[in-house]
């Protein structure tokens, strides 16, 4: 195999996306289509490859390397796997929308942004790419609904601060290992090495979207066009996020268990998994309240990564696939709903499931599937990073399965509320989805089945070549073998049902499942205050900026006093002196003179 | 050969009075022009068979004279500013025997500058200073008004002081040398440096020399003789006189002569800087645009005098291309101060305003000598004024560096007034009748400002061919 058709996965999506924006409405679906199924195939190709690439670039040890192996070729076909999808399922969901060929081209660019930073072996070229993510991004948000330009321009700062952070720990790290070439790297996590290694780490979690650096990704759900969130925060940023984070902890740190970057993630992963989850509980919008569980989700996975111990580990990279997987199905579902009825409000849903029975069908396997119900994909995986965090700490644990109960009460109550009860008068003549979209969702609905039944081949065959020799001869695929966490995670399932029966009991509807849980006493302030984005990190930090510009611009206007007001003034008050000195008097001036010249004289005669 | 420079114009002011003076008033003019033009012509084709190859000296009744690249720029600066102020006074005064008597005293005042610069004797020196003042005293008093009369007086009385001092001075350094020649006084100073009688003479003559250039606190009688003055004699005093007799003079007698020692240099910067400062602060706040331009002459004077006090090779060049490029833009500057006097009948900037569309030649021309003497690339003042800060920084005196910057703000902030004032804008009520100044003063503003463009624009050409080799006074 030659080395060049590393290539290929950056140039082909890239030269296609460019194409596609210049083609017209009829055709675009086609290029994109073509574009995405030659990138999967270019991706099984490269699935066993083990390739390394190499050109001369800028110097200073800017190399250009490319470097496919296990790892990369399975994040890069899992991404391949999704954008054709998604890209099917566009071309009936954008069919008359004029932006669609700006769309294809951002997402296309997207994959080839992905594919070149997966493959990339050297952090500036990695970075590259990583910020070509980022462009598409805003691109990609900018062109959703009126007024999407704000959220496009929130999740542009956010996500653009945080690689400003990556930015200074790739040149924090490549200082301290004298080389950029990422597989070359290994260092400690003592001193710089820490900081080094913190802020790569706020790069890779922003980019997955986990909490503090999430609170865009709510706001997009609501602006953006639909596909974008079941491509973009539902799989492709988590994939690359999460990739990142575990080149980091595996490859590039020398990371121990007992290491405080370990506790630093393990807190990370479990707040996020809590408040976020928190958040979508209370969410009265189909897509917004997805939206907090696509953020929610990467708590599992940082906090299984950040344990640092095999179980986690694979337990935080299978949920990484697992959740790309499912979610994307329920982002599509929310699409085809949205694409039949006209609006995502749960308020204005409800009995949908006898208009749109296949649509149902996936959403059901996809939120028990999310919810962690064996024997679906979702249980393993969660499982294996319970594994691993109750290895560390009962806290952890406890916060993961705090989670798990509320992320199954939310879908409880979005599934009743969206598709179980009475159907409303607008929705009556809804009808079931057309086979471009449905065919995505049954697609990867089935992939929730099939990688919860038969766990062992995804775990065998990708997840656990990548950990190589620290597995230290175990196997994690199979049925759990911790019964008491098996127990455990069903009590809790059976906990959140009970829970919403009484909730469904005590409001009357299935959208009121959890008003119990939201009017607590406690919380339901915390929530009026959340849902003011009174927590929002921009929200503050814009209100900050707010506070630090009026600062500076009555410094600004200070200084432009003393240019403006006070120069001017003094200038001409010394001016006016001078000229009062002038008072023509030929004596005045032959004194002036005289005093002068003796000054002179005794100067010089000294 | 060089001593032609004042004898045809002897001759010519003796002819021109002699027989026929009725014929000879209508001739006056041409016969001026033909003779400034004919110095500009001979100076800038240098280097030709009439200053052979080298360096040119010559002897005329015991009289020396002595010819180098600096005396070149003078004799070049003389006759571009005489002329101009000969075409204002073609002009301006309409009396045919005042200006009879006007381009009469202008060929005499030319003569004696001419002498000023040419001459290698300290007392030759001081006789043609004379000459050239005692003409200026008459030309500023042409139309014997009040306010020129009691200018002109005040100017008579310090410039008397001078004369008092200059004289003792070279009588004391008579005593010391035995005689006058500049090659005998500098041989005798060099032999006893730290003679007390010496410092005396030096201190005196340099104060005689500070009250002729008008510096700070010498500068008394200035304002009131610029201001008040005919407009012609005003380009002539404030363009070239002032600068030849008090300046031009202080760079030789101190090259020449006396050598630079710390303490003159230090009194050089000291009273350079205070001109530079007092003089922009005082143009600040003038209502009249002569004034104005007078006190800016004090300013633009004292970063010649601080250049050359830095006695730098850098700063001597830089002195004497400020020098040059000062007599261009400010003789420019009262040229078109004698266009507005004529046409709108005031200088009061508050009651001028809009002259651009009435005198578009005036006003562009105007505006291209305060951008000039504001120091704004690429005309000829910028590069002057960059290479004199450069060379106090080079120096080492950071602080006159500093001053000199700060300071060029104040001069772009009084001529951008000055110019907004009276040139742009609307036009001020009882000025719409005004029309394009006499063709003979736009011919002198054009020319005044092709020079300043050009001398900008070819400034590497021009520096290292006519500037650069003013060097050779500070090597004896």
């Amino acid at each position: 195999m030659r080395p060049e058709i590393l290539l290929l996965p950056i140039l082909i999506p890239f030269a296609s996306g460019v194409l596609a924006l210049f083609t017209s409405r009829k055709y675009r679906g086609m290029v994109a289509l073509i574009a995405a199924a030659m990138n999967l195939a270019l991706a099984c190709f490269l699935f066993k490859a083990n390739v390394i690439f190499t050109a001369p670039w800028a110097g200073f040890g800017f190399e250009f390397i490319l470097r496919a192996y296990q790892f990369s070729g399975f994040i890069i076909g899992a991404a391949a796997c999704f954008a054709i999808l998604i890209t099917l399922y566009c071309t009936v969901f954008l069919k008359e929308k004029a932006f669609s060929n700006q769309f294809y081209a951002y997402l296309l660019i997207s994959i080839a942004m992905l594919n070149g930073a997966v493959l990339a072996d050297n952090l500036v070229a990695m970075l590259f790419f990583w910020e070509g993510m980022l462009l598409t991004l805003f691109g990609l948000i900018a062109i959703g609904r009126p007024g999407a330009f704000k959220t496009a321009t929130k999740a542009f700062v956010i996500v653009g601060i945080c690689d400003l952070c990556m930015m200074a720990g790739i040149a924090l790290s490549g200082h301290l290992a004298g080389t950029l070439t990422i597989s070359k790297i290994s260092l400690d996590i003592t001193g710089l090495g820490g900081l080094a290694f913190i802020l790569l780490m706020i790069g890779a979690i922003s980019k997955a979207g986990s909490m503090p650096f999430h609170s865009w990704i709510p706001d997009a759900a609501l602006d953006a066009p639909l596909p974008f969130m079941a491509i973009f925060p539902g799989a492709l940023e988590k994939l690359i996020g999460i990739y990142f984070l575990t080149r980091i902890s595996l490859d590039m740190f020398k990371l121990d268990p007992h290491s405080w970057v370990s506790m630093v993630m393990m807190i990370v992963g479990s707040l996020t998994i809590v408040l976020a989850v928190s958040m979508a509980l209370i969410q009265k919008d189909y897509k917004r309240l997805l939206s907090y569980h696509a953020i929610s989700q990467v708590g599992y996975m940082i906090l299984g990564i950040g344990t640092l111990v095999p179980a986690g580990i694979i337990g935080g990279l299978f949920h990484m696939l697992n959740n790309a997987i499912y979610k994307s199905c329920l982002f599509l579902t929310g699409g085809a709903v949205e694409k039949e009825t006209g609006t995502t409000d749960l308020k204005k849903l409800g009995g949908l499931w006898k208009k749109m029975p296949v649509t149902f069908a996936c959403f059901a396997v996809a939120a028990v599937s999310i919810s962690g119900v064996p024997p679906f994909n979702g249980f393993f995986s969660k499982e294996l990073v319970y594994d691993g965090a109750l290895e560390r700490g009962m806290i952890f644990y406890i916060a993961a399965l705090l989670g798990s109960f509320l992320t199954a009460a939310s879908f409880l109550k979005l599934g009743h509320a969206a598709y179980l009860g009475k159907i409303s008068k607008e929705n009556e003549r809804a009808k079931e989805a057309p086979i471009q979209m449905l065919l995505p969702m049954i697609v990867i609905a089935s992939f929730c089945i099939i990688f919860g039944l038969w766990n062992t081949l995804p775990i065998q065959k990708l997840i656990q070549p990548i950990l190589g020799e620290r597995l230290e001869g175990h196997n994690y695929g199979g049925f759990p073998t911790n019964m008491m966490l098996v127990i455990a995670t069903v009590a809790v399932l059976l906990a959140a049902l009970i829970n919403h029966i009484f909730g469904v009991k005590k409001s009357g509807s299935g959208l009121g499942a959890v008003d119990h849980i939201h009017h607590a006493p406690v919380l339901s302030g915390i929530y009026d205050k959340a849902e003011k984005r009174l927590f929002d990190p921009y929200a503050i930090g814009l209100k900050i900026v707010d506070v630090v510009s009026k600062i500076a611009w009555s410094v600004d206007r200070g200084i432009d006093w003393v240019y403006n007001v006070f120069f001017v003034d003094a200038a001409f008050a010394v001016s006016n002196g001078i000229r009062s000195l002038h008072n023509g008097s030929y004596a005045a001036y032959l004194a002036w003179s005289l005093a002068g010249a003796g000054l002179v004289i005794i100067f010089l005669m000294r | 050969m060089p001593a032609l420079f004042f004898l045809i114009p002897l001759i010519g002011v003796i002819t021109l009075n002699l027989p026929f003076r009725k014929l000879m008033k209508k001739t006056a003019f041409w016969f001026a022009a033909v003779l400034f033009i004919f110095q500009i012509v001979l100076v800038s084709s240098h280097r030709t068979s009439f200053w052979g190859t080298g360096l040119v000296q010559g002897s005329f009744f015991n009289v020396n004279f002595y010819v180098d690249h600096l005396t070149l720029i003078m004799l070049f600066s003389i006759s571009i500013v005489s002329l101009a102020s000969l075409l204002v006074a073609r002009a301006m005064i309409s009396d045919e025997n005042k200006r009879f008597n006007f381009i009469n005293l202008l060929i005499t005042a030319a003569i004696g500058m001419n002498g000023i610069v040419m001459v290698k004797d300290i007392f030759s020196l001081y006789v043609f200073l004379e000459v050239a003042a005692v003409s200026a005293f008459i030309m500023i008093t042409i139309n014997k008004d009040k306010p020129a009369l009691e200018g002109a007086f005040k100017y008579i009385l310090l410039s008397a002081i001078a004369t008092i001092m200059m004289l003792s001075s070279i009588g004391l350094l008579l005593l010391i040398a035995g005689d006058t020649s500049f090659g005998a006084i500098s041989a005798a100073i060099s032999s006893s440096p730290q003679s007390m009688l010496v410092k005396l003479a030096m201190a005196i003559f340099l104060c005689g020399l500070f009250i002729k250039g008008g510096l700070i606190p010498f500068h008394g009688w200035l304002p009131d003789a610029y201001s008040a003055a005919a407009a012609p004699a005003s380009v002539l005093l404030a363009g070239i006189v002032t600068k030849v007799s008090g300046i031009y003079t202080l760079i030789r007698i101190v090259t020449s002569l006396f050598g630079f020692t710390p303490a003159v240099s230090k009194v050089l910067l000291l009273i350079g800087a205070a001109s530079i400062v007092i003089g922009a602060f005082a143009a600040l706040g003038q209502k009249d645009l002569k004034r104005m331009l007078a006190y800016s002459s004090i300013s633009q004077v004292g970063y010649i005098i601080i250049g050359f006090g830095t006695g730098s090779v850098l700063g001597v060049t830089g002195a004497v291309f400020h020098l040059f490029n000062h007599a261009i833009f400010k003789s420019l500057l009262f040229v078109n101060a004698a266009a507005v006097e004529k046409e709108a009948g005031t200088v009061d900037m508050d009651r001028l305003g809009g002259l651009s569309q009435t005198m578009p030649i005036t006003g562009t021309t105007s505006a291209i000598a305060f951008l000039s003497t504001s120091g704004i690339p690429p005309l000829a003042g910028f590069w002057s004024k960059v290479i004199i800060i450069i060379a106090l920084w080079q120096a080492g005196y950071i602080a006159y560096a500093a001053v000199a910057v700060l300071t060029s703000v104040l001069t772009a902030a009084y001529l951008i007034t000055m110019q907004r004032k009276a040139f742009f804008g609307n036009i001020a009520p009882g000025l719409e009748r005004t029309k394009e100044a006499p063709l003979a003063i736009c011919v002198a503003s054009i020319i005044l400002a092709a020079v300043t463009v050009g001398v900008g624009v070819f400034f590497p050409f021009v520096f290292n061919n006519f500037i650069m080799p003013v060097k050779e006074i500070l090597i004896k």
